[in-house]
């Protein structure tokens, strides 16, 4: 490993995954508080956090940062009891291990701009040492009255959830089931017994004893069931058909103010303080929940509406509606701020996403030996978290880009009186009420128009739009070996299809030889995602959000109801059965006009609880898919929602199939055969 | 102050935009169809990350449904909030015209192309060669949204 070890180039990597790591860890992190906030464990979380910490320290060692193996070793060791004991943290241990990632977070970000790393804080391996004896006498604070042979099958886990489950106030009880040939012919077997206990208490364990044969116990067989209850000790002896003398209470509830580790006065308390002030008035929301608010939102817009024309209708009779119009109008503007204001919980600050960028090209920068300064001035623009995600490889690849082609090796930039050290840009401003501008700029070569052309075999483009034409054409580079950084991932057409194509933005550049390109994108602040089913119907691609689509069936001819046909003019009517509901099938292609083919599947909706099933030629895939509405009067129509584009360049229609259900029954004019 | 117009042909007729109205023109390559538009509405197409209708000329007009051409363009116009490309037969050429070349369209020019025709000039193609071209009135084609439901239901 000594030999042939290219420690820059390993440190590049070694920032990203420690980066990665470190978020992950914190939402771990976060993920053990909001259990521990419930009463509960989270040893799943604990155990990431474990394997986080020991991968980070093993890195560490490796790039030989002594400061970061230190702390990430103290809490190593934490989480390596907690891991054991079931994932068990006190709240001041998840305190101190918040502070633990800060500081390694801290010391990975000096390392990426070259600074010099603190060493470790020795108060906060004092608090983690600490924790870490506390943990080691934890498990034996609380006693399981129990056979050593019971208890030893009792698992870390098991113990820890019933000691949750008495702190929580249920009764924690063992009563013994023995089967025999008689019991098993009244129907009583452990299987039974398990379900009839199950119904009014939770099993945590059932232990196969062997006891002495005899009479009751010719197997030799008993079970003891250790399990959590609210309920009556005869009901559970009833369950075993034992009397309830065999019930017995195998955990005592903690005396009032025992040893109780939450309430000891922090030792960490000031290296905690302030990501703890950071953290108060945030919460962590999940999006889909947000536009779950805004699908409720659009119901209000619906009944706005109706309010109007009714409004408008008693004004058509000669009624005064002066105040009632007023109101309707105020109405409307409440429910248009509401959707903004739900709009910008969805918003994250762009200079959060820049975040991780100068950890990018510092890594970067020591894999080319190109020494490189990286300035972000993102202010205060916030955008959409579902456009944040799908830019930031887009931003990320120009970054790239701008390191490994643009920004030339020392020695060359010191010959064209440059500074040595190259410098990219990112900027950020709020164009618009609903547009962002991101400029990555770079003093480096610029691009070459004619080297361009003529390794694409192309004519010369005559300016820098051409010249962007030209470079986002598929499989386009311009470098005759690719480089180790730069000769994977995404070219500059798919950063076109994700700013252009995908987000509906814009994109432009300028470039100067000899003194640097700047890429412009233009982005949407907020876009609709769903995830969709894509399908082929009269050999035309569609997609259907998932959450519309009930069900996907099989049509076979022989689950088609027999019966009069029934001709509409949107093609003939037939019906299958589904679990014993009779469904109207339609042929979307009819529907369409897109001439009746074959229709093996069919897509199942429900509005307002009448099944209607659209038959299709086949399904493609589920993906998600970024929906940009269909605003022209030209293309409103019922059914289609939007655009959307899977990939091919090409716009492909996003279908309500709800709504098409509606129009179809509102329309129902049959004709005659 | 003569005016820039793009030139365009739809079968043997010559039209003209004004030039300050079109955004790009685009070689076409197909639309993807929305079901339940009228016939002319050939589909949409993403231009530069929007996604545009296209109306085709040659049916708006009702003239024959032909197979798109190496020659068919779609001209991409923008007015007011709307974008909407058009596909003709073929485009190629830019010219001045003054205002007071402008005049109003004969009154034979009915039938199903009326009211499409704003305006008419006669230019010189060369000298004493005179040929007439045929301002269009993109309003009237794309349709205001009322004027298109009643044409749909009607």
């Amino acid at each position: 490993m000594s030999s042939g070890f290219d420690a820059s180039e390993f440190l590049a990597g070694y920032l990203v995954e420690a980066e990665e790591h470190l978020s992950a860890s914190t939402m771990n992190l976060l993920a053990v508080e909001a259990s521990l906030r419930k009463g509960e464990n989270n040893p799943r979380a604990v155990r990431e956090l474990f394997r986080s910490l020991h991968t980070v320290k093993g890195l560490s060692a490796m790039v030989g940062v002594e400061p970061i193996v230190d702390i990430a070793h103290a809490m190593e060791t934490v989480l390596r009891h907690a891991d054991r004991a079931a994932g068990a943290l006190s709240a001041k241990a998840v305190e101190a291990l918040l502070a633990g990632l800060r500081a390694i977070g801290e010391r990975v970000r000096a390392l990426s701009v070259n600074a010099p790393v603190a060493p470790a804080p020795p108060h906060l391996l004092d608090a983690l040492a600490a924790l870490e004896i506390t943990k080691n006498e934890a498990p034996l604070t609380v006693e399981i009255d129990l056979e050593p042979d019971v208890l030893v099958k009792l698992s870390a886990a098991e113990r820890a959830q019933l000691i949750q489950g008495v702190e929580g106030g249920r009764r924690a009880l063992r009563v013994d089931f023995v089967p025999s040939p008689a019991r098993a012919a009244e129907g009583m077997t452990i299987t039974t017994v398990r379900e009839r206990i199950g119904a009014f208490a939770e099993i945590v364990k059932v232990v196969p004893l062997s006891i002495p044969v005899s009479d009751a116990a010719p197997g030799g067989l008993a079970f003891a069931l250790l399990v959590l209850t609210d309920g009556r000790d005869e009901e559970l002896a009833a369950a075993v058909g034992a009397t309830p003398e065999h019930v017995r209470e195998v955990l005592h509830p903690r005396p009032e103010g025992g040893a109780d580790p939450l309430g000891e006065p922090s030792t960490a308390e000031e290296d905690v303080g302030e990501t703890e002030g950071r953290r108060r008035g945030i919460v962590r929301v999940e999006v889909a929940r947000l536009d779950d608010a805004l699908e409720r939102l659009s119901a209000l817009v619906i009944t706005r509406f109706r309010l109007a024309r009714a409004v408008d209708a008693l004004a058509a009779q000669g009624v005064n509606v002066g105040e009632l119009g007023d109101i309707v109008k105020s109405y409307g503007r409440q429910v248009r701020d509401l959707r903004g204001a739900i709009m910008r919980a969805r918003m994250v600050p762009v200079a959060e996403l820049l975040d991780r960028v100068p950890l990018i090209v510092r890594g970067l920068s020591r894999a080319t030996n190109k020494p490189v300064r990286v300035v972000i001035d993102a202010g205060k623009a916030e955008l959409d978290k579902a456009v944040a995600e799908r830019i930031f490889p887009a931003i990320v690849h120009l970054i790239r880009n701008a390191v490994d082609h643009a920004i030339e090796p020392p020695a060359e930039r010191r010959r064209l009186g440059k500074p040595e050290e190259g410098l990219v840009r990112v900027t950020c401003f709020e164009r618009s009420t609903n547009q962002l501008e991101l400029c990555i700029i770079d003093d480096g070569r610029g691009i070459d128009r004619e080297a361009v052309a003529r390794k694409a075999s192309r004519p010369v483009p005559a300016d820098d739009a051409g010249l962007l034409d030209l470079i986002t054409q598929p499989g386009l580079t311009t470098l005759e070996q690719a480089t180790k950084t730069s000769g994977r991932g995404l070219g500059m057409d798919i950063v076109k299809r994700a700013v252009v194509d995908q987000l509906g933005g814009e994109m432009s550049l300028r470039t100067t030889l000899g003194a640097g390109t700047t890429f412009t994108l233009r982005i949407p602040l907020t876009i609709t995602i769903v995830d969709a089913f894509s399908f082929v119907c009269g050999d035309q691609t569609f997609v259907a959000p998932v959450a519309a689509i009930e069900e996907i069936v099989e049509v076979a001819p022989e689950g088609l109801v027999r019966g009069p046909a029934r001709h509409t003019r949107f093609g003939e009517v037939r019906f299958l059965e589904r679990r014993g509901e009779i469904v109207p099938l339609v042929n979307l292609a009819s529907v369409f006009s897109l001439g009746a083919g074959d229709e093996p599947k069919a897509l199942l909706v429900r509005r307002n609880g009448a099944p209607l099933a659209f038959g299709i030629q086949r399904m493609v895939g589920q993906q998600e898919v970024v929906i940009r509405p269909l605003e022209d009067p030209l293309v409103k129509v019922a059914g289609v929602s939007g655009s959307t584009d899977l990939g091919d360049g090409r716009p492909t229609l996003v279908l309500d199939l709800v709504a098409l259900s509606g129009a179809l029954s509102q329309n129902r004019t049959e004709v005659a055969v | 102050m003569s005016e820039l117009y793009v030139v365009f042909k739809v079968e043997d007729g010559e039209y003209v935009l004004q030039a300050s109205d079109v955004l790009q023109m685009e070689s076409f390559a197909g639309a993807t169809k929305v079901p339940g538009t009228p016939p002319y509405v050939a589909g949409l197409i993403h231009i530069r990350g929007r996604v545009v209708p296209v109306v085709d000329l040659r049916l708006r007009f009702g003239l024959p449904r032909i197979e798109p051409t190496m020659d068919s363009r779609v001209i991409v116009v923008q007015s007011g909030e709307r974008t909407v490309g058009l596909l003709v037969d073929s485009a190629r050429e830019i010219m001045k015209i003054a205002p007071e070349g402008l005049s109003a369209p004969p009154s034979w020019m009915g039938g199903e192309s009326a009211g499409f025709v704003k305006s008419v000039a006669h230019v010189e193609r060369r000298p004493g060669e005179k040929r007439l071209v045929m301002l269009v009135n993109f309003q009237k084609i794309i349709g205001q949204e009322g004027i298109y439901v009643d044409e749909r239901n009607g």
